[in-house]
């Protein structure tokens, strides 16, 4: 490499370089395949050029200098230098080999292609330590740095260097940048009381400058035991150094070498506090900023400030500090992932009371007046909670007691979204207090909304129970292991214990469709709400292991059978084919080990009665349901004048399907002026039509059919028109 | 299939245990801790008899100088959720912080070294003895000064704005649940500019993580007073029974009621006895007081007092107003007054 240089120094006429004398035939050679290679490589060339410029260099009309530096800089401009190179050219322009314009030159051609190698800027600062370099390009190095800061590798080395950096706040014209640079770097260690005190005489002479308000607030971030500062809500906050010509220039190389470096920055600091709406006078819904407890001094800990990425949380998590308000933690998805590890009561009680605290003055204490900025910035705050839970996977305690005094003063409208979200999240609790705090409100509410909030109600129980179910099946598997550290935070619940709630609340949902439905007239919506609740509830055992199978009450499952939409046909079906399913495992199970479980014969019975009438009525054509108490009178059927009136709900006739059956019918018969849905069920027509019946999408029936006929579509003939199902 | 199978083994009577790990205490693992009326759900209890208000000579108790402060300002009542961190050993440092915080505030986007002399003066002061049991932390009372800077050297500072954390037979169940490093003063009192209340409640807000909501007294504490009050004549002279309402009239109407001492406390033992053996008073004792004053009126001016709000009683030993305004009259029946209003305090507190 050595010779390599020196030869290529020989052949670049550089005024102080001397050709080597003795240099053999062979060297020649290669500096002869060196100069061609250079040729086809015209950038390398000009680096290792710039690579060599020492100081004492004429500048001044030297084109060999201004030729590379053009192949240099055309190079940058376009594609980005690498890191290496960064080295060379920041060391080239700080040391002033090339002259001071080039050195400005340099600098503004230094665009990164991937990062900024951190030992280039150490290296920087220690070249404006030497103090050589003309104002205008110390303040060019230092906007520089800053613009790519987010670049730089790694940036330890240059906090140790802190205190170098700080020094330069005294120089007028650095200061700007000096500051915004520090404001980068600060970590609590870095904020001690001389530092504070020269920043505050700096404020003296120089008055309130943004750059310095801007640094000193980050200081009371850190130490608010040293310095106090309140920024104005009108102040113009954030430093303006960066150049955009730059910017411009790195933000389209980085777009080039697009998914090379990913700048990380998961937890800004920001210290500007919110700014408190002179409109409202109380502004409970602000989440506090993050900053450093009061009376913290040890500087062996972190705090959450001080992370800017999950690598990095990892590796402090056992000596991170709590910020003065637990609050703040809300604000970021970082701070969410330590909280989700914090095991301090103390914490959690910090957090609940400042939640709680902030529902109640909000939503309880204080009536709201209805303007609609309220409401736009209430909703905000109960997005973040609902972002929080959904991040932990777990309500606050706060946020359920809340909801229990809530919802018997809410009007069912305000912020319906939101509150019922937050409804969804709240964890089990034992059975006896659902009915007061949970269902007897919920009640009140349903039966005087409209259909709309009955869907809603339904669908957020829904979710409610998936949640519980979820918990559950989790904790299940984990082997009745206790997690939980402090007997304060825990509540112990019997496995049927929790059955008995699951059952309150399945039982509760049950009334309210059912009554729900009669009162809306079997509203489709409202009926597909309720499907899906139920496909919860009919997979309990098999998809959430927990030995408990109910049956939709007849006034859920009537309405579905006897839907005039195909969905809720279609719904129905694989209903039940999962409960068949549930309850063949369940019996299998309580076969094989007798003590299990028990289902109770009632459960049986049921389930078979809902399936005798769905399939008396769609695949047997007849209505009788022994043993039912719904049977109705043959007189009174024959007064309604209707033809055969026992197959009217069967795969032809029923309301969901008619459409279906007329459109077969067409394609079967095309000549056909007389529809005479009848011949369907002749033949291999019937199986036809069962084929395109399933070809439909209509897999919850096709599931149904095929578990409880034997009918699998296309394969067995008509004669296996038999329910095949006792179960 | 095998491994739901196993679950299912489970029996029935394993502890299942609810994972609510940190993010606070369920709210129904307690259930003696759970009571509900509509739109308030409180961890405590509100009491429904209390002992008779008994005077003590409190000076015996607490410097003089101390109660002073206390007896001569109106206060307007707020709640404070437990401070957490709070020393009563730091006063001297929180004083600083204080300072430095309210002249940071009045110059916004200026800098302010802690510790520096600048502008404000503030005083935290321990005032001993108020507490009545164990589990009752010290009250607090803090004092700001204003230091013009123009003013002459011989000039006073000036007072501004004084306040106290305050907590008097607090419930000793709800304070013994808090883990140690909370310090639990429900009840701050405050008198001075409304600016100046605003920054030291958002002070302690960020210096102890706890907050503020302002603290209305409903009617039902403020006919305790008056029953409480008017049974301590015999022992100290009331001077009078005052009481305001306000009616739901259109226009709204407001009737001021003076009762003379002796014939309201005549109502009153015919209601409880002082010779009765019970020293508790039953709130339904309290309610029947009322409603005699009440229907005493109604026979003079044939309006249902009863229809309206009872907004502000008053006496010699002190006033309440339903707005959460208060003057203390006696510092000897102090006591009596503050654990109302710390229990009302406490109960505004988040579950």
């Amino acid at each position: 490499m050595m010779s390599d240089l020196s030869s290529l120094a020989g052949l670049v006429s550089e005024p102080s370089g001397e050709i080597d004398s003795s240099a053999s035939n062979r060297s020649l050679r290669l500096a002869e395949k060196e100069k061609r290679k250079g040729e086809a490589d015209p950038f390398g060339l000009a680096v290792k050029y710039l690579s060599q410029v020492e100081a004492g260099t004429v500048v001044r009309g030297n084109d060999e200098l201004e030729r590379n530096m053009l192949v240099v800089e055309t190079v940058a401009l376009s594609k980005g230098l690498p890191p290496e190179l960064i080295t060379v050219l920041l060391d080239l322009a700080l040391s002033l080999n090339a002259g001071t314009v080039n050195c400005t030159r340099v600098l503004k051609f230094l665009v990164p292609a991937t990062v900024v190698p951190q030992e280039a800027v150490v290296k920087g600062v220690s070249w404006l330590c030497a103090g050589k370099m003309p104002m205008n390009a110390q303040v060019l190095f230092v906007r520089w740095v800053l613009t790519v800061f987010d670049l730089i590798d790694c940036k330890d080395n240059l906090r140790s260097i802190y205190g170098f950096i700080f020094s330069f706040v005294t120089e007028e014209n650095l200061c700007p940048f000096i500051c915004h640079l520090l404001y980068l770097l600060t970590m609590r260690e870095h904020v001690h009381p001389y530092r504070v005190r020269k920043l505050l005489d700096i404020q003296a002479k120089m008055g309130r400058q943004p750059f310095l308000t801007q640094l000193l607030a980050l200081y009371k971030v850190f130490r608010p035991d040293l310095v106090t500062l309140s920024l104005p809500s009108k102040v113009r906050t954030g430093f303006k150094n960066h150049s955009s010509t730059w910017k411009v220039a790195l933000s389209a190389v980085q777009r080039k070498n697009k998914g090379a470096v990913l700048v990380d920055q998961s937890l800004s600091l920001d210290v500007k506090e919110k700014p408190s709406t002179r409109k409202r006078k109380l502004h409970h819904l602000a989440i506090p900023p993050l900053s450093s407890a009061f009376d913290s001094n040890s500087n062996k800990v972190f705090c959450l400030q001080e992370l800017r990425s999950f690598k990095e949380l990892l590796e402090n998590i056992h000596s991170i500090e709590l910020p003065a308000q637990m609050g703040s933690l809300l604000g970021s998805s970082l701070a969410l992932h330590y909280l989700d590890c914090v095991q301090d009561e103390s914490a959690s009680l910090r957090l609940n009371f400042w939640l709680g605290h902030s529902l109640q003055e909000e939503f309880l204490l204080c009536p709201g007046d209805g303007s609609s900025d309220n409401t736009s910035e209430a909703r905000r705050f109960l997005s973040t909670i609902l972002f929080s839970q959904q991040f932990l996977q777990e309500g606050f305690s706060s946020t359920e007691s809340f909801l229990y005094k809530f919802l018997s003063v809410w009007d069912g409208s305000l912020l319906r979204p939101q509150i019922l979200d937050l409804l969804s999240d709240i964890p089990l609790m034992p059975s006896v207090y659902m009915h007061k705090l949970l269902f007897e409100p919920l009640k009140q509410l349903y039966f005087t909304s409209t259909v709309f909030f009955k869907c809603s109600v339904i669908e957020c129980l829904n979710s409610m129970l998936v949640k519980w179910l979820t918990w559950h099946s989790v904790s299940a598997l984990e082997g009745g292991l206790d997690i939980s550290l402090n007997s304060n935070s825990t509540m112990t619940m019997t496995l049927s214990g929790f059955m008995d709630s699951v059952m309150e609340l399945v039982r509760f949902v049950g009334l309210l469709a059912s009554e729900g439905l009669r009162l809306e007239n079997c509203h489709v919506l409202l009926l597909n709400q309720t499907l899906a609740f139920y496909e919860t509830v009919c997979d309990m055992f098999l998809k959430y292991s927990l030995p408990l199978i109910i049956m939709p009450p007849a006034g859920v499952f009537y309405p579905a059978l006897f839907a005039t939409d195909s969905v809720s046909v279609d719904r129905l079906g694989y209903i039940m084919y999962r409960y068949r399913k549930n309850l063949t495992l369940a019996k299998k199970q309580e076969q094989q080990r007798e003590q299990t479980f028990h289902i109770s014969r009632n459960t049986y019975k049921e389930f078979n009665r809902n399936l005798q009438a769905m399939v008396n009525s769609m695949w047997n054509s007849c209505w009788c349901i022994p043993g039912s108490d719904i049977e109705i009178d043959k007189d009174l059927i024959s007064l309604s004048k209707v033809a055969e009136p026992w197959c009217r709900f069967d795969l032809i006739h029923h309301p969901a399907l008619f459409s279906y059956a007329i459109e077969f019918h067409q394609r079967c018969w095309p000549e056909r002026k007389n529809v005479d849905l009848g011949s369907i069920k002749t033949g291999k027509y019937w199986n036809w039509y069962i084929e395109f019946l399933f070809n439909q999408g209509f897999d919850g029936l096709n599931n149904f059919i095929q578990t409880n006929t034997g009918h699998g579509s296309g394969l067995s003939s008509q004669d296996d028109r038999q329910p095949t199902s006792q179960t | 299939m095998e491994a739901r199978g196993s679950a299912v083994n489970t029996p029935a009577s394993r502890p299942v245990t609810r994972r609510s790990k940190s993010y606070g205490r369920s709210c129904v693992e307690a259930p003696s801790y759970f009571w509900q009326t509509p739109g308030h759900l409180t961890v405590l209890k509100i009491p429904t008899s209390r002992g008779a208000a008994k005077s003590q000579l409190i000076t015996d108790k607490v410097d003089p100088e101390h109660i002073a402060l206390l007896v001569k300002n109106e206060w307007k009542l707020s709640y404070v959720t437990p401070l957490h961190h709070f020393r009563h050993t730091q006063l001297k440092s929180y004083s600083r912080h204080l300072a430095a915080f309210i002249a940071a505030e009045k110059q916004q986007g200026v800098a302010v070294e802690v510790g520096l002399e600048a502008g404000f003066k503030v005083t935290f002061t321990a005032v001993l003895g108020l507490a009545e049991t164990d589990e009752d932390a010290e009250t607090v009372f803090i004092q700001i000064q204003s230091k013009p800077a123009f003013a002459a050297a011989a000039d006073a500072p000036k007072v501004v704005w004084r306040g106290w954390l305050t907590c008097v037979n607090g419930d000793p169940e709800y304070l013994r649940s808090l883990p140690p490093d909370f310090v639990s003063l429900p009840l701050f009192c405050t008198s001075g500019a409304e600016s100046l209340t605003t920054l030291v409640k958002t002070w302690f807000e960020r210096a102890f993580d706890c907050n503020f909501g302002s603290l209305a007294l409903n009617s039902t504490t403020l006919n305790w007073l008056a029953a409480l009050w008017t049974g301590c004549h015999p022992t100290c002279n009331i001077r009078h029974l005052k009481l305001a309402w306000s009616l739901p009239t259109q226009p709204p109407m407001d009737v001021s009621y003076t009762v003379n001492p002796q014939d309201a406390w005549e109502l009153w033992n015919s209601i409880h006895p002082e010779e009765s053996t019970d020293d508790k008073i039953d709130i339904k004792e309290v309610q029947s007081f009322i409603s005699g004053l009440e229907t005493h009126f109604f026979r003079h001016f044939k309006i249902y007092l009863s229809a309206g709000t009872l907004v502000k009683v008053s006496t010699a030993l002190g006033s309440a107003h339903l707005d959460g305004k208060i003057k203390i009259g006696n510092s000897d029946y102090i006591t009596t007054l503050l654990t109302l209003l710390t229990e009302s305090a406490l109960l505004k507190m988040p579950t």
